[in-house]
């Protein structure tokens, strides 16, 4: 008979967050029972612009497991989150962890030329800098980092630990009326590469984009959509074209349906609004548009409106917190 | 620095420059004649060539029995080779000669500055980089021709007025020294987030300390670790907030206000006033031929008032010296107290004028006469780019360029 493996009692954590992402705090508290606790932080600034930041009850947190929830929606926002990230692991804590849901400047990086200047991996090199704790290097948490290879611009003073939300997603998914007449549809090949594996008892499709002259098109490249309800998934989006330009070569091509699935709901310049639904709209194109919480900026923009709909990633930190 | 250049008695008794200066100049010691007795032997020389006056400074005493081989002609003498150390009458000039050339890139800010500071030296050559955003807001950043600074000595020139923009040239900070130059520099005149920090509980957070904790991560380049230029910075520990992989060189503004003061008609009745002890720590060994006042904030039961300590301003063109200016209310107060003494006129200086929120605008310009409510002159670096563009030709404000000491300090 297997012996069951002894189960770790729950580590009790104390969690700071930064302004925005206080509900999805919360929401990870909540999640938690009593083993998170949220723990507070004065977030104020000098008349110079620069953050004036105290720690509540830092004496408190001394032999403690501590962990802060970070958002680096825009570079303006990036140096007060950090001077806290730098300043909670030297507190005597027994641990720390950094959850960063989306780790931005990753998507457009693309090293061509000598004189490409890589900011994911400016951003890489700040969190490999954070000082250890008495529990060692810091436990770094990422879901769905954009490039593979972004694992290795992180030293070995952080622990990186690659989550992904599309276990969210099939929970979502079976949950739909017609959850068997699902088809996940993959925008590239880098969606491919990315997410199949988790999708082994779904039926797959494959885009891609060809050159047309000038023009680049997207094609399906293998697979069979009509009259199926097609689930578009990536990691993220942006400015949208191309969901859109999936969308349309799958209704074309005669899906019955077709949603969208991407972790991380970056949509600069409100971009999002080309997929809410239009009231008096002959056919909406997307039925269910679902992101997590990562990005709270976009979810608190598109809050109740429809196609879209949060999964949000609460229970899934309060999981790694326990790590 | 370069060393100063060398000079050797050579067996044919002239005096040639070493190695290989362009100011070979020979002149010949006055011959001895008299072999077999010690004479002493002691010359001052003075060279003069096109490019400067050097003048010996110390020449050796050189004792003719001390042999040396001889050839034909000096036999009957000897004396031996003494080093002769110059010191120069003037750098600027030879060190254009022997200058490392130094790429110079900069940011939006301080472009100004940055062509100032090339303007002063032909070994700068200033680059672009091209600045861009991602729609997510992100920096889209491309340093073209990366490949022809290979082997160069590359500098940026930094300022890092809003935690915004803080982020978009680390990028280019970290990456600069990765790119097979010979040496970097970072030249940030202000190191901000200084000021208002005071750990007093554990719990306050020292974004000072984040700051020097970014910085002293650059990447070294096969320099060696980067150079960091900054101005008057704040608090004297910080020096120590910085790690071994990077070298900060302090520089200070203030020669540039003694030389602004030597141009003033009433530059003898000149006074310095330290508006507290912090601001006499840093300044007052640099301004000691200065008559000195300093300035205290003493409570009096609720209140905080500035009083004077020690000197007298009465009569006096005083000059309240400190290193920054935010809000301007420590100036106000010192100026208070010092027309209450009789001081004749009051100018002020700081390094780094920050002024948030146009706090600028409160200083008004003294014609004549009124001390307590307005400054003859209030002179700022230009350390800070955006005050200097709203305050330039608006009396009593006046920039006093960092360029020369910024182009000088490159070429350490």
């Amino acid at each position: 008979m297997k012996k069951a493996m002894v189960k770790c009692p729950k580590k009790h954590v104390n969690l700071f967050y930064s302004v925005d992402c206080e509900e999805l705090a919360r929401n990870v508290a909540s999640h938690s029972f009593d083993h998170v606790t949220l723990q507070s932080i004065k977030w104020r600034s000098f008349a110079d612009g620069f953050p004036n930041i105290f720690i509540e009850n830092a004496e408190e947190l001394r032999g403690q497991h501590v962990a802060f929830l970070a958002s680096f929606s825009s570079p303006a926002h990036i140096f007060e989150q950090l001077s806290v990230v730098y300043a909670l692991p030297r507190l005597f804590v027994a641990s720390f962890t950094l959850v960063l849901p989306f780790f931005p400047t990753g998507s457009f990086e693309r090293m061509e030329e000598e004189g490409d200047v890589a900011t994911a991996f400016t951003l890489a090199r700040m969190l490999t800098n954070i000082p250890i704790s008495r529990g060692g290097p810091t436990s770094l948490v990422i879901y769905d980092i954009h490039a593979l290879q972004e694992r290795f611009y992180f030293g070995d003073e952080v622990l990186p630990l690659f989550e992904t939300g599309i276990p969210l997603l099939k929970q979502r998914l079976q949950r739909l009326p017609d959850a068997k007449n699902v088809v996940i549809a993959f925008p590239d090949d880098g969606a491919w590469k990315r997410f199949h594996k988790q999708f082994d008892s779904f039926r797959v499709v494959v885009c891609t984009k060809v050159r047309d002259g000038d023009k680049r098109i997207v094609q399906l490249k293998e697979g069979d959509v009509t009259g199926h309800h097609v689930v578009i998934v990536d990691d993220l989006v942006q400015s949208g074209s191309t969901l859109v330009e999936c969308q349309a070569i799958l209704a074309y091509q005669g899906a019955a349906k077709v949603s969208a699935y991407v972790t991380h709901g970056v949509f600069p310049k409100q971009s999002w609004e080309r997929f809410t639904h239009k009231d008096g709209a002959s056919d909406n194109a997307f039925a269910h548009f679902w992101i997590t919480d990562s990005c709270p900026l976009t979810v608190k923009a598109i809050a109740n409106k429809a196609p879209f709909e949060v999964l949000s990633l609460a229970g899934s930190i309060a999981n790694a917190l326990q790590i | 620095m370069e060393a100063p250049p060398s000079f050797f008695l050579s067996q044919n008794r002239s005096l040639t420059l070493k190695p290989s200066s362009p100011l070979h100049s020979h002149f010949l010691l006055p011959n001895s004649n008299n072999n077999n007795n010690k004479n002493r032997f002691s010359s001052t020389c003075e060279i003069k060539s096109n490019l400067r006056n050097w003048s010996i400074e110390h020449v050796r005493e050189m004792n003719k029995d001390s042999s040396i081989h001889g050839n034909n002609n000096s036999s009957s003498s000897s004396f031996s080779s003494s080093l002769v150390s110059v010191s120069a009458a003037t750098s600027s000039e030879f060190r254009t000669k022997n200058a490392k050339k130094v790429v110079l890139f900069f940011c939006d800010e301080t472009k100004s500055l940055a062509q100032k500071i090339a303007s002063e030296s032909d070994s700068i050559e200033l680059r672009t980089i091209s600045w861009g955003k991602f729609p997510d807001g992100f920096p889209n950043i491309f340093i073209p021709n990366a490949q022809s600074i290979r082997g160069q000595h590359v500098a940026f020139l930094a300022s890092f007025s809003s935690p915004a923009v803080i982020f978009e040239q680390i990028p280019v900070i970290y990456q600069l020294p990765k790119l097979f130059i010979s040496s970097f520099t970072l030249v940030l005149p202000f190191f901000p987030t200084g000021t208002s920090e005071r750990m007093e509980d554990e719990g306050d957070i020292a974004t000072a300390f984040t700051l020097a904790r970014l910085l002293s991560n650059i990447p070294i380049s096969r320099g060696g670790p980067t150079s960091l230029v900054t101005f008057d910075i704040h608090a004297l520990q910080e020096r120590f907030y910085f790690g071994d992989n990077i070298l900060p060189c302090f520089e200070s503004g203030i020669p540039l206000l003694k030389r602004r003061l030597q141009d003033l008609p009433d530059s003898d009745n000149i006074s310095i006033a330290f508006p507290d002890d912090g601001a006499w720590k840093r300044f007052h060994k640099q301004l000691q031929h200065f008559p000195t006042i300093v300035c205290a904030k003493v409570r009096e039961g609720d209140q905080r008032i500035v009083r004077i300590k020690e000197g007298d301003p009465s009569a006096r063109h005083v000059v309240i010296v400190d290193d920054l200016v935010q809000s301007g209310g420590t100036l106000v107060e010192c100026q208070k107290v010092l027309a209450a003494h009789g001081a004749e006129k009051i100018s002020a200086y700081v390094t780094h004028g920050i002024f948030p929120n146009k706090s600028w605008a409160r200083f008004e310009h003294d014609n004549g006469g009124h001390p307590e409510s307005a400054f003859t002159y209030f002179w700022i670096t230009d350390s800070c780019p955006l005050t200097v563009k709203e305050v330039t030709n608006k009396p009593p404000f006046e920039v006093l360029s960092l360029a020369s000491s910024i182009s000088a300090s490159l070429q350490i």
